[in-house]
């Protein structure tokens, strides 16, 4: 999987800032208020959870980033390039967006022809084009050989899911969102989903990951947005010890199973295991 | 989001509260009368009750040209292939064409005539909720039962059509915004490649409609639906003097326009 992405460059860069973006739905006679000053810094290569209760303004916050939804107020810029430079547009065309339910919106006869569906849309010569979507195939375990003339819908849910994926990640993106990539998919599909995004990650990549499931978020990221009522209440380390878990049950969350076990035993939760493998060596 | 289709407009007036059943006969009567008898006089009576209909619904004028406008491109057809080519007296010549007197007569009655027509029909959609007006044809389609044909499932599938369009509409939106974020370009090039950058929306939707239709049908079955079986409802319709009273004038009318 490594190599398959490295060859070609990964995802590299990608450090994000936003600043007092606010951003309101127009529901006819209202406008309902979905994020309301959100200011953040995300570092290059950095994995940070994006948390918060449901209707807290995840979704909205991703498509801003991405440039689908024009902000009220604010500015976002990516690796430093703001709204003002030539190259802004082609910048922020390089952040990738995973949506909820992606697999939705696969359309192609075959794996080949919808991941490389970005990469052809970007103008890239076919050469190009083919090495990213096989790239891209590969780095989401959906091996070429097997998968890339498999008509899309014949694949299982868990696949399709990767699939979609491989379709954002073909067009190289700075920097992944990720909206919910775990919802709805068995407990194999997702495990396999996970190792997908922690080979990311190994490899540096920069994402951000809107989910409920807090365990993947603790598991794969190494910081957090917390998110409630379009208002950014918490940025940076998790900070269990110092008062990051009362802070999730504030905001209508709960910490980590780990975290909260490591609670019980009476241990140091800023020495909380991230996964069972972890919490199996430090309990040996 | 705003729809042309069965776009219903909310309110109180006396034309909103006649029974759906009476309006679509009134609807239906008026319009036979409109085709049947071809004379200035009648379609100025029909005109008049259309108008007065229109005043009395309290609807803004701006939804009646809502209405209005899809049609407009038919009547200024209609009017020049008329004008154009019906024979009689010659009135101008413009160039190699002729143009007669009773052509233009014909072509001004004969939009008027859609208008007229077009109108009424607004009138009956914008102060009637879709829900009623399905099921007011489902009550005057009873007698066709007999024939069996399947009334009663008719209505409900056109009513289970007007509530999806907001669905699907908003469904075609994210769709839209998911491929953007993978690069696809809607409104760029030529008619043909427009089309084809409709493939990546169109395919997702269906798959996801018929998806959706699949397990609505399931839902309902689980909820006990059984086709063909009389069912009772939450609202039942009930016609009062209003309705007969409204039948009762649009009879006056309809035989006035066929007398004059």
């Amino acid at each position: 999987m490594r190599d398959a992405l490295s060859g070609e460059g990964g995802i590299a860069g990608g450090a994000l800032t936003c600043e007092g973006v606010t951003f309101s739905y127009d529901e006819g006679r209202s406008r309902v208020q979905a994020l309301d000053s959100v200011t953040f810094d995300q570092p290059a290569g950095c994995a940070t959870a994006l948390l918060g209760p449901t209707g807290s303004g995840k979704s909205t916050l991703l498509q801003v980033v991405r440039g689908l939804l024009d902000q009220q107020a604010g500015s976002v810029s990516l690796d430093g390039v703001t709204a003002d430079d030539p190259r802004y547009e082609a910048v922020r065309r390089q952040v990738g967006l995973v949506f909820q339910m992606p697999e939705l919106q696969l359309f192609a006869a075959s794996a080949f022809e919808d991941v490389s569906f970005g990469p052809r849309q970007l103008g890239w010569p076919p050469l190009q084009v083919e090495r990213a979507a096989n790239a891209a195939l590969a780095s989401v375990g959906l091996p070429v050989e097997r998968f890339a003339r498999r008509h899309p819908h014949s694949l299982s849910g868990g696949e399709q899911r990767r699939l979609a994926l491989a379709g954002v990640l073909a067009m190289r993106p700075r920097l992944l969102l990720l909206d919910e990539p775990f919802v709805g998919l068995d407990p194999r599909a997702r495990r396999e989903l996970v190792a997908v995004l922690a080979t990311l990650r190994a490899e540096g990549a920069g994402f951000i990951l809107a989910t409920h499931d807090i365990d993947l978020a603790w598991q794969l990221c190494d910081s957090r947005l917390l998110l409630d009522d379009g208002r950014l209440v918490g940025a940076g380390p998790w900070a269990f010890g110092e008062g990051g878990e009362d802070e999730l049950v504030a905001h209508r969350l709960c910490p980590p199973f780990f975290v909260a076990l490591w609670e019980r035993l009476g241990r140091p939760l800023a020495e909380a295991p991230r996964s069972a493998a972890e919490a199996a060596e430090a309990l040996a | 989001m705003k729809t042309a289709i069965a776009a219903y407009y909310p309110g109180s007036s006396l034309i909103h509260r006649f029974d759906p059943r009476a309006k679509l006969v009134a609807v239906a009567a008026f319009s036979v009368a409109l085709f049947v008898r071809t004379s200035y006089w009648s379609l100025a009576v029909l005109g008049l009750a259309c108008l007065t209909g229109f005043a009395l619904s309290h609807v803004p004028p701006r939804w009646f040209w809502r209405g209005l406008r899809p049609i407009l491109w038919l009547v200024a057809f209609t009017f020049v292939l008329q004008a154009l080519f019906g024979p009689g007296e010659l009135l101008v010549r413009l160039g190699p064409l002729d143009i007669s007197r009773e052509g233009v007569e014909r072509a001004a009655y004969l939009s008027l005539r859609l208008i007229v027509l077009v109108v009424a029909g607004s009138l009956l959609t914008l102060t009637t909720p879709p829900v009623a007006l399905t099921d007011g044809l489902a009550w005057l389609g009873r007698p066709l039962r007999k024939l069996h044909l399947p009334t009663e499932e008719l209505a409900l599938m056109v009513t289970i059509a007007l509530r999806f369009i907001p669905t699907l509409l908003a469904e075609l939106d994210t769709i839209m915004r998911a491929q953007r974020a993978r690069g696809a370009d809607f409104s760029r090039g030529g008619p043909l490649r427009r089309a084809r950058a409709l493939v990546p929306l169109l395919v997702p939707l269906f798959v996801s409609a018929f998806r959706r239709a699949d397990e609505l049908a399931l839902a309902m079955e689980a909820r006990c639906y059984l086709p063909g079986v009389r069912r009772t409802r939450l609202h039942p319709l009930a016609a009062g003097r209003r309705d007969f009273l409204l039948l009762l004038s649009v009879a006056a009318i309809v035989t006035l326009a066929l007398a004059v």
